[in-house]
């Protein structure tokens, strides 16, 4: 099969870290990331299945836009003076905020976990933080994330300062495990200001919990979506897709999700990365590609969904994500909106916690909502009615049809980095020595394990 | 219905001092009218809307039409 040349970019080695050439290359159907390091050799590993939608995504151009503030200058060039950086091509969307590096699972595949309570952030320190991001000047989302965040008990003064400080839309990452097993814990979170929570859901089955996750963790998934919706917090399900563990579970995820609208209103679906020691380069058999999944919603779903109904996403290198706006019938079925697409919010693709900007607006707009509705006599009381009567807002509500999110977004590592990618990451996270950093940066081992950013004992292996 | 109970005719307009009575109301958001029976004050027009309500079957209306 003939090798055909897509683009040229840059990498890094997987061994050495140090920055490479690297092309873009069509074999057959598949597009796939070559580089050469002068110590270590040629490495080849496989990024996008699919020419077609190839092209369609890079139809959409680039969004670069130069981020407001940078702290770090230009060294050693990407990814190796991130902070930000000058030459980084896009503005802060979301930002994660590490809480805590503790965490209450034991993922096989995870080496967070066993660090002491006071080595987490104080409270002081994340306040810190929150103002350094008040400087870059446009606002952003905050995700609370870990390790496991709800491992802290401050964790809703946490969330209650972020909103203090004007950050108007807060998401927790959790496995939620304490959501479940504590009842009140989802209402005190939300009273304090929470607007999503964005749920690790690997699939419906515990086999696939056991194999991922390390434990039986269905009965918790489901007991923490119930609590969320009680108290009224939006949840979006986030599995990690791994070939031969779950990637056969994609449509029984999504027809879990769909059961349980509006509570849930999405799912984003993160191939697996590899981030952490591999003395072996991960093979391309174990991984799966944006194209791939688009196809795999339209199969499992017996074509309700079709892998037409997804685009690029908003900000971000097009490459990173795919997402598609859908309405839920009456009958629980999905149907398509008006493709995505405009800024920063509206897209699904990870910004946003999953949810278009109308949801995110419908979040805030909880804690305020009798002030926002116009109200006027439509004419003199009939004091023979026998109570208050909202049937024209149920006659509504029967008809109308839910919108529902389905996205993906692919980390990178060390294998298929893309610099131009990286460039345009709009998911960052702040470090402990206070730097703004590019999530698949901060997340980046070499195949030793040996990290450009992140101290050793921060490791994951799963995004 | 609900709230049948809960917002009685002994609930009072806190600035006309006047017993609030049950009445049609158009409420409106974004465009879109609703005619629903709730408590009103007869003097000022003020609308009682229960708690629940507005956190309930209202906010869901809300959010529909965000959706839209």
């Amino acid at each position: 099969m003939s090798d055909r040349l897509l683009a040229v970019t840059e990498s890094v080695c997987p061994v050495c870290l140090r920055t490479v050439a690297a092309q873009r290359v069509a074999t057959g159907d598949d597009v796939y990331l070559h580089k050469r390091c002068p110590e270590h050799g040629a490495f080849k590993t496989i990024v996008w299945r699919g020419l077609e939608t190839y092209f369609q995504w890079g139809e959409r151009g680039s969004r670069a836009a130069a981020p407001p503030v940078t702290e770090t200058p230009v060294e050693r060039g990407c990814p190796h003076d991130c902070g930000i950086c000058p030459e980084h091509r896009q503005h802060s969307c979301c930002v994660l905020l590490e809480v805590t590096q503790r965490c209450n699972l034991r993922c096989p595949v995870c080496f967070a976990s066993a660090e002491r309570e006071d080595s987490d952030p104080d409270i002081a320190e994340i306040e810190a933080w929150l103002r350094l991001l008040q400087r870059h000047g446009s606002p952003v989302n905050i995700q609370l994330s870990g390790g496991e965040p709800t491992v802290r008990d401050d964790l809703p003064e946490i969330v209650a300062r972020c909103r203090m400080l004007g950050f108007d839309f807060v998401q927790l990452n959790t496995n939620g495990l304490r959501l479940a097993k504590e009842a009140g814990y989802a209402k005190q979170l939300a009273d304090a200001g929470l607007d999503c929570v964005f749920l690790q859901f690997d699939g419906v089955s515990d086999g696939v919990y056991r194999r991922i996750r390390g434990a039986n963790l269905l009965a918790v998934k489901k007991t923490a979506i119930m609590r969320c919706a009680d108290a009224g917090l939006g949840v979006v399900l986030v599995p990690t897709l791994v070939p031969g563990v779950n990637v056969g579970e994609i449509g029984n995820i999504l027809a879990f999700a769909l059961a349980r609208v509006p509570a849930v209103r999405a799912v984003h679906f993160q191939p697996v990365s590899y981030f952490g020691r591999y003395p072996a380069a991960p093979a391309d058999r174990d991984r799966i590609t944006l194209p791939e999944v688009m196809r795999e919603l339209e199969r499992q779903t017996d074509g309700m969904v079709q892998a037409s109904d997804f685009a690029p996403g908003s900000a971000e290198n097009a490459y990173c994500s795919f997402s598609g706006k859908f309405f839920v019938g009456g009958n629980g079925r999905l149907h398509a909106a008006a493709a995505p697409g405009g800024g920063c919010g509206d897209s699904s693709s990870g910004c946003g916690c999953g949810l278009p900007a109308a949801d995110d607006a419908a979040q805030r707009a909880r804690r305020v909502v009798a002030g926002q509705w116009a109200a006027e006599a439509a004419e003199a009381a009939s004091p023979d009615t026998p109570g208050i009567g909202i049937a024209s807002f149920e006659a509504f509500l029967a008809n109308h049809r839910h919108s529902f999110s389905i996205s993906g977004m692919a980390f990178q590592d060390a294998w298929n980095l893309d610099l131009e990618r990286l460039r345009e990451c709009f998911i960052h996270v702040v470090s402990p020595d206070r730097r703004v950093i590019p999530f698949c940066a901060y997340n980046l081992t070499s195949a030793s394990g040996e990290p450009l950013y992140r101290r050793p004992h921060h490791e994951c292996a799963l995004a | 219905m609900t709230e049948k109970n809960a917002a009685g005719p002994e609930l009072a307009c806190a600035k006309c001092q006047q017993a609030l009575v049950l009445g049609k109301v158009k409420a409106s958001y974004l465009g879109n009218s609703f005619e629903v029976d709730l408590l009103r004050c007869p003097g000022c027009g003020f609308v009682y809307v229960p708690e629940a309500l507005a956190l309930g079957k209202m906010l869901q209306v809300e959010q529909a039409l965000e959706d839209k």
